[in-house]
């Protein structure tokens, strides 16, 4: 190439690697949050070996090790782009025919791992076993004489196949091109050896290990889920392998000068290609979900509350983390209704069998006083993990109940494997020092609060169907507890128990009328009298009004979307409108 | 030059300094060693692999143990001992029927102490080839990695048997017939749910589930003969505590008895072991297989009456020759007069002892902390908790060696969570010894780092030739052999 070629192609690298950093650290941050916090790396050998010892065990250490630094997402947005432009490079290193229009061919297999990585169950080792596999094929292409490459190359499969797993195919499938191209007809031992080694390794490998042959042959570790083929990422090691195999195609040679505009065609229309299919692949409402879920770890409840008023969240969960946003500011009384709202389930999800549901619903939990729930939330979640990794999120909420529940044994334990980490080591290492001290309630208000707050002297079985009745001890036992009775009233209003939340707000010992509970009483007055004569006096006469007009709007009948505009921050509206699992 | 030489020998002479024995100059600290786990005054068999343990606090350790013809082997280490396995097993040799004596020092804020020697009775009684039991995190209903692995009691070697990275699904209640590693029962759970059975070689998946039973096969228990498998079959549900020292319940909604005749491939059930209104489990036939034992308690409305699920231990004559269910049921053990629960009966194979837990109630005895072992002398109808062997927290799923003078049990004193296996003698008498922890060659680093519960330790007298590929391609597999039924003449 030229110099000016080589110019273009590096601003190509440098542009691709800007543009990945920009979309992954910029609008899919939060995506590389939730990878981190999945994943609990140790920086120890015994971590080292487990993981290791499996095929492609070693490419998943490494990718585990890049993850940690997700902790923050700039950081790990610039890794993945490195390791992204790192594939690219490394097929450009192994493409015999060295053009500009080959350069740009090299981006082809970047295109479907933007996409893969915009799956949040896409794990970093994937793209690392990838280049590890085109950088040892880049190192054999070096070796001149035929046969010493030949050994190497047949003493590497294996190797790779125990270090990347069964992306190391990539390694054979150029080794074998280069070695038909290079030898022709006298490349028939290769042509036999590799292939059979090829297959051979997963062979050999499910005696040895206990993982299912087909995982062997798929890959174990290079996505989350088990049984699922991780198809973008076998489609960039197909690309991998065409992009070196038309740079071995024996083409004429067009003159430098001709070649430029072809280039940077080809590149920007690879580029679009990859627009198109990350934007595709991207998951908006994940990276929403996984953004309210980041911002309740990290206790932002205003920020929650404005990134709600910018776009109302409308899934259970995220529903779940404004609410929890609004009772932590002392704002759900009031606002709740001007948000969205579609039942309890928005309030306290159900648990559900999953790695993802229960650590933000846990968050809940724990803010309530529930300290063995959160125990429970937060262990399931991790257990659910389907790589059967751990989490340092979940091992720091499970050290802070095992704490207050007095297994100190147990917490140290927690705390032992976090001090192996990077990021959570000094938290790790200060808790330790505060137990040891026996200070840690002193210096961790969050945790004599959560103490404070739990159930003490009732005992009973965690029953989804008798959350009121959990939510009522938690405010009977403990007075003090003031978002355990904002919870109840909430969970009665959202169900639409108007007698129960009757019932509720006597336990007020001066009532408090914010404006959802003078709505409910209102409309409970409505459903149970003809006028409003005789109505307490501390139900507001504009809300009276304001029921009046809404009574009248709806016996005019109008349209749903009318009295959204006119009504949708009324618990009215919620009641005739939403969560219609009953006829009104 | 000479500076040189000085200097060499003044470097050789500080690593000689070095290399001292800490213990000959060690300072009395008038106490026994706080050792971890826990072996003084244990009773060891001679196939069990080295005894390694650590002095927390110290930073070097050093121990010396004795033999009764004066034979010692000497260790050092940081942190831990790390005794060779041949040497040890010469020494445990040399002193079968009697004691080795103990000495431990160790460094610890900079000065030697030395502490009190510490005796280890090395029994006659041989113990069996391993260990097979399932680890698992001690959660709730979710499961991570885990599986059956075996374990060699000479040495430290363990291997998976089964693994749940092999197939979607849980493994779990494993039994083997008196240990003996080639008939076993292996239950599956989760969308490839199944029954693995081997015997003589042969596997085989099962659906243990008939039109005529509750349920699926739970508890399995081997017949001495081989022919039978006394199951239960349980409707079980799971709740979970707020209080702090209560976590996980497990409780039946109903629950049967039933005998599996593994010739016809035939449950074999009575109305005495299938009562309304009473919920029979954790069957176990008696070393003449002419006894079925059982646990059985009054049906209570769940969750509300919890704390009253209580059950007695009771038995039912069987006849192996013809598979029939005798008719009378009578009581063995009243727990429920004692105000206790009943879990895990398990006669010992010479027919002399029964062991079983008792708990406040239910039958989740393994996550109650007030479980402790129990034994009823079979020949005078005797009971006694065991305090030889109990602790303050959870002892509970227990299992006898092949020649009924060792049993293994669980355990969560380490720290109140995850359970460990210990092993105990137990003499002819009747009396255990004091039970050790099983033995691993860094156990502080080892039993720390283990984020897995020892679940139902079963001895086995050889290595369990169980062919996990083909296991594995069983359970993928949809088919699944139907278990026929009968009922008991």
């Amino acid at each position: 190439m030229t110099r000016s070629h080589r110019l273009t192609g590096a601003a190509m690298t440098l542009l691709t690697g800007i543009v990945l950093y920009g979309f992954f650290a910029l609008k899919y941050p939060y995506h590389l949050h939730f990878q981190e916090q999945y994943q609990l790396f140790e920086g120890t050998w015994d971590y080292f070996r487990t993981v290791a010892a499996v095929p492609g065990g070693f490419a998943d250490w490494l990718g585990r090790f890049f993850t940690q630094f997700c902790y923050y997402a700039p950081a790990g947005a610039a890794i993945l782009a490195v390791l992204l432009c790192g594939v690219q490079w490394l097929t450009w290193a192994v493409c015999r025919r060295r053009t500009l229009v080959v350069y740009a061919l090299s981006f082809l297999p970047v295109v479907p791992l933007a996409a893969f990585y915009c799956d949040e169950s896409a794990l970093m080792g994937g793209a690392v076993a990838l280049a590890l596999s085109l950088g040892a094929a880049a190192l054999c292409t070096r070796i001149s004489r035929n046969l010493p490459r030949s050994i190497v190359e047949a003493v590497l499969i294996p190797i790779l196949y125990l270090a990347c797993g069964p992306i190391a195919v990539v390694f054979v499938l150029i080794a074998l091109i280069d070695a038909l191209v290079r030898e022709r007809l006298r490349a028939w031992p290769a042509a036999v050896v590799f292939p059979v080694l090829t297959v051979l390794c997963p062979l050999v490998a499910n005696h040895l290990v206990a993982y299912p042959l087909a995982r062997l042959a798929t890959g174990v570790h290079y996505y989350r889920l088990h049984n699922f083929l991780p198809g973008m990422l076998w489609i960039s090691a197909i690309c991998a392998v065409l992009a070196v195999a038309f740079s071995y195609l024996p083409m004429k040679e067009r003159p430098a000068k001709r070649q430029l505009f072809p280039g940077i065609g080809l590149f920007l229309a690879i580029a679009a290609l990859g627009a198109v299919l990350v934007g595709r692949s991207a998951d908006w409402n994940k990276e929403e979900w996984m953004r309210y879920d980041f911002m309740v770890r990290m206790n932002m409840w205003n920020r929650i509350m404005m990134q709600a008023d910018r776009k109302n969240p409308d899934n259970p969960t995220t529903v779940s983390c404004l609410n929890l946003a609004l009772a932590k500011t002392g704002r759900m009384e009031d606002h709740q209704f001007d948000y969205f709202q579609n039942g309890p389930d928005g309030l306290l999800p159900e648990f559900i069998r999953t790695f993802t549901g229960p650590v933000s619903t846990g968050e809940i939990y724990w803010h309530l006083g529930m300290v063995n729930t959160a125990q429970r939330f937060a262990f399931e979640a991790q257990e659910a993990i389907p790589d059967f990794q751990k989490s340092a999120r979940c091992y720091q909420r499970l050290v802070e109940t095992n704490i207050i529940n007095g297994d100190l044994d147990v917490a140290r334990k927690y705390l032992s494997t976090l001090e192996n980490t990077l990021f959570y080591r000094r938290w790790a290492r200060e808790t330790r020092a505060l137990l040891d001290a026996g200070k840690i309630f002193e210096s961790r208000p969050e945790l004599a609060r959560a103490k404070d707050l739990r159930l003490k002297e009732h005992d009973f079985l965690f029953s989804d169907t008798e959350m009121d009745s959990m939510l009522g001890l938690l405010y009977v036992e403990n007075p003090d507890n003031g978002m355990a009775l904002q919870y109840l009233l909430s969970w009665c209003l959202l169900k639409k128990d108007l007698d129960r939340f009757v019932e509720v707000i006597q336990l007020l010992e001066a009532p408090q009328m914010p404006k959802s509970y003078q709505e409910a009483l209102l409309l409970r007055w409505v459903l149970t009298h003809n006028d409003f004569e005789g109505i307490p006096a501390y139900l507001s006469p504009a809300y009276i009004q304001r029921i009046s007009q809404f009574i009248n709007d709806a016996r005019a009948d109008a349209s749903e979307e009318t009295m959204r505009r006119k009504y949708g921050d009324t618990y009215w509206f919620y009641y005739y409108y939403r969560y219609r699992t009953q006829p009104q | 030059m000479k500076r040189l030489t000085r200097l060499v020998f003044a470097a050789l002479a500080l690593a000689l300094a070095a290399c001292t024995s800490g213990m000959r100059h060690a300072a009395p600290a008038g106490c026994r060693p706080p050792i971890y786990p826990d072996y003084t005054g244990v009773t060891i068999p001679t196939g069990i692999a080295p005894l390694d343990f650590a002095l927390p606090g110290a930073d070097r350790l050093e121990i010396r143990i004795t033999a009764p013809d004066g034979t010692a082997l000497r260790n050092r280490g940081k942190s831990c001992t790390r005794l060779p396995i041949r040497k040890w097993k010469a020494l445990l040799e040399r002193s079968v029927g009697d004691s080795l004596r103990v000495e431990v020092a160790g460094r610890i804020d900079g000065t030697w102490k030395s502490f009190d020697s510490f005796g280890i009775f090395v029994s006659p009684d041989p113990i069996d080839y391993g260990l097979n039991y399932r680890l698992i995190a001690p959660g709730y209903e979710i499961y991570s990695h885990m599986g059956i692995y075996e374990r060699e009691l000479g040495s430290f070697r363990q291997k998976g048997l089964l693994e749940n990275t092999q197939f979607d699904g849980c493994v779990n209640c494993h039994a083997y017939n008196r240990g003996n590693p080639d008939a076993f029962s292996l239950h599956i759970r989760g969308d490839h749910g199944a029954t693995l059975l081997q015997v003589n070689g042969e596997m085989a998946a099962y659906n243990t589930k008939t039109d005529s039973t509750l349920g699926f096969c739970v508890y399995p228990y081997w017949h001495p003969t081989g022919k039978y498998i006394a199951y239960s079959t349980n409707n079980t549900r799971q709740g979970f505590h707020v209080q702090p020292d209560k976590i996980i319940e497990v409780f039946d909604l109903d629950s049967d008895l039933q005998v599996y005749d593994v010739e016809h491939n035939q449950i074999i059930t009575a109305p005495q072991i299938k009562r309304k209104g009473i919920w029979e489990s954790f069957p176990a036939f008696s070393p003449d297989g002419r006894t079925l034992y059982f646990t059985a308690a009054r049906e209570v409305q769940i969750p509300g009456e919890l704390p009253q699920s209580q059950y007695n231990l009771l038995k039912v004559s069987f006849d192996p020759e013809t598979g029939t269910i005798g008719q009378d049921v009578e009581t063995v053990v009243d727990a429920v007069s004692m105000g206790k629960s009943l879990t895990f009966p398990k006669p010992s194979y010479d027919g002399k002892y029964l062991m079983f837990t008792l708990c406040d109630y239910g039958t989740f005895s393994i996550w109650h902390h007030e479980s402790d072992l129990w034994l009823l002398d079979l020949e005078t109808g005797k009971t006694r908790p065991m305090d030889e062997v109990n602790s303050p927290d959870t002892d509970s799923y227990h299992n006898w060696s092949s020649n009924s003078r060792w049993f293994v049990f669980s355990s969560r004193r380490d720290d109140g969570s995850y359970t460990r296996p210990y092993i105990a003698h137990f003499d002819a008498n009747g009396v255990a010894g004091k039970p050790f922890m099983l033995p691993q060659r860094d156990p502080v680093h080892y039993y720390l780092k283990l984020y897995r519960s020892y679940n139902v330790p079963e001895f086995v007298t050889g290595p369990v030739p169980l062919d996990r590929i083909r296991a594995q391609r069983l359970i993928d597999a949809p088919e699944r052999v139907p278990f026929g039924f009968r009922w008991s003449d």
